[in-house]
């Protein structure tokens, strides 16, 4: 049986496990064991753990950096869509000549459609760039943020409590959440759709996996 | 464009130690050599990071190793240095030979 002491700290392990990212985590944290089984202190494993987490965020930044820059000009698009066009798109569309529901979805859903594609071409300028491009991978993540942005957009009907309507105008209503997490929460949007729309390969196809050697 | 890769202060270092280690360079002797020989306590998620940058610019290649019960079960990644590696270190050291062949003596100001 191993005592508490030779055992590093359970949580900085499920921390280096669920949050740290990058290709080399196992391994990584079989290291930190090995030194902390060496003689190393229970601060010192939270030290390279916490250290671990920075620079595993920092290299994945730089090897996703083109979803970033989707999720940022999509979300900054969508924060300024409804201010300049509305107007010229419902003319554009002809929305309130189609029969309803229709003309309800097309009214609601060109602003997210027409942000998410022009996004979808930034998006696709980085893949190419990396190599990674695939229509696959661009048509996944524009269904996954359209599905991603109706849901979120629907289910605040659910919370009535979290819109107020505007002085003046009662039919209008706004969120009462602060904008920088309405931001925030639409950047993770364009986020996550891009991570599971575009599985990018970690840069392993260099790696050997077959070396097996004894220690 | 031909798309040259340089190697930066850390990736310098780290590649130089996994030379000098051979067979044996993984994680935990790569920070004992650095801090030895460079007198740089580096963290072990800094050296993965330089690694992960080594790869990707084919300068290094891995394999992994048996996994063992003094690392809770996990294996270790031994890493290699590639030919291209090589020859950029190669060039590195030349590049460094001719800029310091030409620096005269070195005279501190007072600031």
């Amino acid at each position: 049986m191993t005592s508490k002491k030779s055992n590093p700290p359970e949580f900085a392990l499920w921390w280096l496990r669920h949050m740290c990212p990058g290709q080399h985590n196992e391994v990584l944290t079989g290291d930190l064991i090995e030194r902390f089984r060496e003689g190393a202190t229970r601060g010192w494993f939270w030290k390279q753990t916490l250290i671990a987490s920075i620079t595993g965020a920092a290299s994945e930044l730089r090897r996703r950096w083109a979803f970033f820059c989707y999720a940022i000009i999509g979300s900054a698009a969508m924060c300024l869509m409804p201010r300049y066009a509305p107007i010229k798109m419902s003319i554009w569309l002809h929305w309130s000549e189609l029969p309803w529901p229709l003309s309800q979805f097309v009214f609601e859903g060109a602003a997210p459609v027409v942000v998410t594609l022009v996004a979808l071409s930034v998006l696709a300028a980085g893949l190419l760039i990396e190599h990674s491009f695939r229509w696959t991978y661009i048509f996944r993540t524009w269904i996954i943020n359209i599905a991603l942005l109706t849901v979120s957009h629907y289910s605040i009907d659910l919370f009535p409590r979290l819109l107020r309507p505007i002085p003046g105008d009662p039919y209008v209503k706004v969120l009462i959440i602060p904008q920088a997490v309405q931001v925030l929460f639409l950047v993770s949007t364009f986020l996550v759709a891009a991570w599971l729309g575009c599985p990018m390969k970690p840069s392993a196809s260099k790696v050997r996996q077959t070396g097996h050697k004894t220690s | 464009m031909v798309r040259r890769n340089y190697l930066g202060e850390m990736e310098l270092m780290v590649l130089l130690a996994v030379v000098r280690l051979g067979d044996d360079a993984y994680g935990v002797p790569i920070s004992k050599e650095l801090l030895l020989i460079a007198q740089r306590e580096v963290s072990v998620g800094s050296i993965y990071a330089a690694l992960e940058r080594l790869e990707s610019k084919g300068f290094v290649s891995s394999s992994l190793g048996e996994p063992t019960p003094e690392r809770g079960g996990r294996a270790k990644r031994y890493f290699h240095v590639t030919r291209t590696g090589v020859r950029t270190l190669e060039q590195t050291r030349e590049s460094l030979t001719r800029l310091w062949s030409d620096v005269p003596a070195l005279k501190g100001k007072s600031a």
